[in-house]
């Protein structure tokens, strides 16, 4: 308890010294910018892919409920959602020294290596990106209308487990989002309980 | 063991280990008649406990979950919060029975940066209950099937099967139910009904009733996730006998639905409680933690992972003839190889004198073999019930005991090179025991062969093995007996069989010689046992050894003098006995595992190494080898290291861990089990996608390129 009031202390003072006090934003508002850097070392901005589906996802390949979606199921979301003319953004906020933290080129190893296929995979060590969103574990999906407001957040299905046996018996919530907003519907379920093991922000 | 060598008395006498190995044996089936074997690992040792000894028809059961999680790390509350999972139960219960659902305990708040978790740490109890079918009889057979994350810097799904079987009797209090009451002491209580909760349209929790205005404290858990923003700070205020918890609404919050959760209070006189609180309005219906098995689900078998189904066939007879052709088999095993050549010599010297004697000689090697397994199981069970996480072969991670062996063989090879001779007054340390002539020298030669034999698990053998020690006791000692009466078996036909008998060898110089060569297996075996030692113990391990060897070899020449010499033999004998002394407490004192930096090799085996490239769909062969195991080693060297082999893995992309259970590794331990195995080694492959297939013992590289091609 003592070390949660000295890390509360240390949260608020941090929020006192950035400039803009980040409140996790709600579905229907503006997806919050961002400009962050991916694995090729490229400048990636959020309005870069103004008028597109824009979708979000956490990672950190070392959570087993990461590895339970990178059996497979993960690859051919992002290869279905971009082959529908979606933009996929992976994005990794582990902080330096915390599991799952990798630099650009081990990123784009592992990405090879799995098949795996994002747009871009924006590398976020200092969370920015992450806490603006809210993100609070990986996987953790969100979905972005091309008029920039945000239409999904919350789980990539609705079964809580590592188990990918799992997969299949889920209610596959983010899928639904990702379809419903590619061709402009509105989302059904648009905010879920998202699982998966906690983002290891830099404190 | 450990509580065996530390008592001095015990060491003098073999027959009273050996009644304190059966009493543990049956003490810890008496004193742990309501507790499931623990499954165990670094994060945590997790058992099925109940609050009765004894079952009877209708009873109603009190059963938990018994967490006792390291320092640091943390399971997760019914509703877990940002992150995080409930564990998950499931009851293999006789027909008819009921469960109820897990009888949470309060949680504490976690906070990670803008992740907020409701956790259970340190010693925890999950509580639920079973009530059994009325038409039930003699007593209660249980097994539980659970699964639950454990995280701390990183998150690790575990899961567990366990075991619980309770005698007919009246349901009274058991040895654990004092933990049961502290636990439901602790657990949340209903508010007093002249209590009051509701929530507002803005997630204000009011509280109104006699004392509420005079809270010192509280803090909200809600039961379910979204109802409110767990992150949030949540503020008291009190007046008159209303206390109102502010808290910030969820995702999912409806003021018009029940908001449910626990309150912890500190009240007016500062005691700090927790309150099951629940507001007006429909209930959210939730999935329980516990869950009875569908009707004719098989119940698991126990340990930390469900191991695939039986080693290989069916009914009790198959693991037997198993292992008594693992016994068989072991004979043609590398280590056991410089043993042989001691037997073969020793039945050479008496294939001249009569058949009875080398009948009664094979009947005593088979003893001596037979009662070696059995020693060996018992210890084995005792040291398993004692907790230690221990497979076959696991007395060649002592570097004591490598050096022992070092040692040993060393002196063994010594007096075949004639440095010294066995006489008949002479009657001391184990070297001399295999040598010594008739029945007990042959008894000994049994001992050797067994100890020498155990890293090298032939095929068939490491199955069995498993088998026996996932079975009852008795059944484990069936087994090992079996396995000795194999190894023992050449030797029974070779002095029964006249046939074969004749076709012995007569004596002449040529057994000289044969003897002089052999000692060079022996200093072969003894120098790979000192490598062995180098990875254990490193540089400092290698200089003990060495030392013993080398006080070994002048206690062996001290000897040989003393055999020759015409006067002041005793004077020579008693040098040799005191520099034989200084070589024991040598060995004794060998250092313990390496302190210092270790290099982990890059295709180093890790239980998240393998997931993480399962994970990619990367196929993987596993590789699980010990230093000590020469099948190991030579696998590697004629199969595994192979230009063909390697070019196989590469074209097809296949990714090589290697575990090295030289020293003691939980991890490699429980995948052994996982797997069915007891020992190295283990050749496991894991194809992008599919099911492991485990490989034979003895790998050829067409056996590999085979299976990975298949």
């Amino acid at each position: 308890m003592k070390q949660n009031a000295l890390l509360g202390a240390g949260l608020m003072a941090c929020a006192m010294i950035m400039p803009v006090a980040q409140a996790a934003p709600r579905v229907g508002d503006a997806a919050p910018a961002f400009t962050a850097v991916d694995s090729n070392g490229r400048s990636v901005k959020l309005s870069d892919f103004a008028g597109r589906t824009v979708v979000m996802e956490w990672t950190n390949h070392g959570c087993p409920y990461v590895q339970k979606w990178y059996s497979g199921g993960m690859q051919a979301l992002q290869k279905e959602a971009t082959g529908k003319g979606a933009v996929w953004l992976t994005v990794l906020s582990s902080a330096p020294g915390t599991q799952g933290h990798v630099d650009g080129a081990s990123a784009n190893r592992m990405m090879k290596e799995q098949g795996a296929a994002p747009t871009h995979y924006l590398l976020d060590p200092d969370g920015k990106v992450g806490r603006a969103y809210g993100a609070q574990v990986t996987p953790h999906m969100y979905v972005i209308a091309p008029d920039g407001r945000l239409a999904y957040m919350g789980g990539i299905d609705s079964i809580a487990s590592p188990d990918v046996n799992d997969i299949p018996k889920a209610e596959p919530l983010a899928r639904l989002a990702i379809d419903a907003v590619l061709v402009g519907k509105p989302v059904a379920k648009a905010q879920t309980r998202p699982y998966g093991c906690s983002i290891k922000y830099a404190n | 063991m450990p509580r065996a060598h530390s008592d001095p008395s015990m060491k003098h006498c073999i027959l009273n280990r050996w009644l304190l190995t059966v009493a543990m044996l049956s003490m810890s089936a008496f004193v742990h008649a309501a507790q499931s074997d623990a499954v165990r690992s670094p994060r945590a040792e997790v058992r099925l406990v109940s609050a009765q000894d004894a079952a009877a028809p209708a009873a109603t059961l009190g059963l938990a979950l018994h967490f006792r999680l390291q320092p640091g790390w943390h399971i997760y509350w019914m509703n877990p919060g940002d992150a995080g999972q409930a564990p998950r139960i499931e009851v293999f219960a006789p027909e008819g029975a009921r469960v109820g659902d897990v009888r949470w305990p309060a949680p504490e708040r976690h906070v990670d940066g803008p992740v907020t978790t409701y956790i259970h740490q340190g010693d925890v109890l999950l509580p639920f209950e079973l009530v059994l079918p009325s038409a039930m009889q003699r007593g209660a057979e249980l097994a539980v099937k659970a699964s639950w994350l454990v995280c701390k810097d990183i998150c690790i799904p575990e899961e567990g099967a366990f075991r619980l079987a309770l005698p007919p009797g009246n349901d009274r209090p058991g040895s654990d139910a004092p933990m049961f009451a502290a636990t439901e002491a602790a657990a949340p209580v209903a508010l007093d009904s002249r209590w009051q909760a509701s929530v507002d349209a803005r997630g204000v929790l009011i509280l109104e009733g006699p004392g509420a205005g005079a809270l010192q404290s509280a803090e909200f858990f809600a039961a379910d996730w979204g109802r409110i923003d767990h992150a949030a700070p949540q503020t008291l205020t009190t007046s008159g006998d209303i206390a109102r918890v502010t808290l910030a609404p969820g995702a999912e919050f409806d003021a018009a639905r029940a908001l449910e959760g626990v309150l912890r209070i500190r009240d007016a006189d500062g005691v700090e409680r927790a309150l099951w609180v629940s507001t007006p309005g429909e209930r959210t219906v939730r999935a329980p933690a516990v869950s009875l098995a569908l009707a004719g689900t098989e119940p698991p078998v126990t340990g930390a992972m469900a191991p695939p189904a039986a080693a290989a066939g069916e009914g009790p007879w198959w693991p037997l003839l198993l292992a008594f052709a693992g016994g068989v088999l072991l004979n043609l095993m590398p280590c056991v190889f410089p043993v042989l050549a001691i037997k073969a010599l020793s039945f050479a010297r008496v294939g001249a004198s009569e058949r009875t004697v080398v009948r009664r000689q094979s009947i005593a090697y088979c003893i001596g073999v037979v009662a070696s397994f059995v020693v060996l199981a018992a210890v084995l069970l005792a040291l398993r019930s004692a907790g230690s996480e221990l497979g076959w072969g696991f007395q060649f991670q002592s570097p004591v005991f490598v050096s022992a062996m070092a040692v040993l063989l060393f002196a063994v090879g010594l007096n075949l090179s004639g440095v010294f001779q066995f006489g008949s007054r002479l009657a001391s340390a184990g070297s001399t025991l295999t040598e010594r002539g008739g029945l007990s020298g042959s008894f000994f030669t049994g001992v050797l062969a067994v100890v020498v034999a155990t890293p090298c698990t032939a095929p068939f053998m490491g199955g069995a093995i498993a088998a026996a020690l996932a079975a009852p006791a008795l059944h484990t000692l069936a087994i090992f007996t079996a396995l000795g009466v194999g190894m023992a078996l050449p030797y029974l036909l070779l002095a029964f069989m006249p046939g074969l008998a004749r076709r012995m060898p007569r004596p002449g110089l040529w057994m000289e010689r044969l003897k002089q060569a052999l000692a060079f297996p022996m200093y072969g075996a003894a120098a790979w046992l000192v490598w062995v030692l180098s990875q254990q113990s490193g540089a400092d391990g290698v200089l003990h050894g060495m030392v013993a060897l080398l006080l070994v070899a002048f206690a062996a020449w001290l000897t040989g003098v003393a055999q020759g010499a015409a006067d002041h033999a005793g004077l020579w004998r008693a040098g040799a006995l005191v520099v034989l002394v200084a070589g024991g407490v040598a060995i004794a004192r060998t250092p313990g595992e390496v302190i210092g930096p270790q290099v982990v090799a890059d295709n180093a085996f890790t239980p998240q190494r393998l997931a993480e490239l399962r994970a990619s769909g990367t196929p993987v062969f596993v590789n699980m080898t010990a230093a000590w195991c020469v099948t190991c080693l030579m696998n590697e060297k004629v199969a595994l290291s192979t230009d063909a082999v390697q070019a196989a893995f590469a074209a097809r992309g296949v990714i090589y861990l290697k575990g090295d259970w030289t020293r003691a590794d939980p991890d490699i331990t429980r995948f052994l089990q996982a797997h069915g195995r007891d020992g190295v080694p283990l050749y496991v492959y894991f194809p992008s996608g599919g099911a492991p297939v485990v490989l034979p013992q003895i790998l050829t590289p067409r056996v590999v390129i085979d299976h990975i091609a298949s």
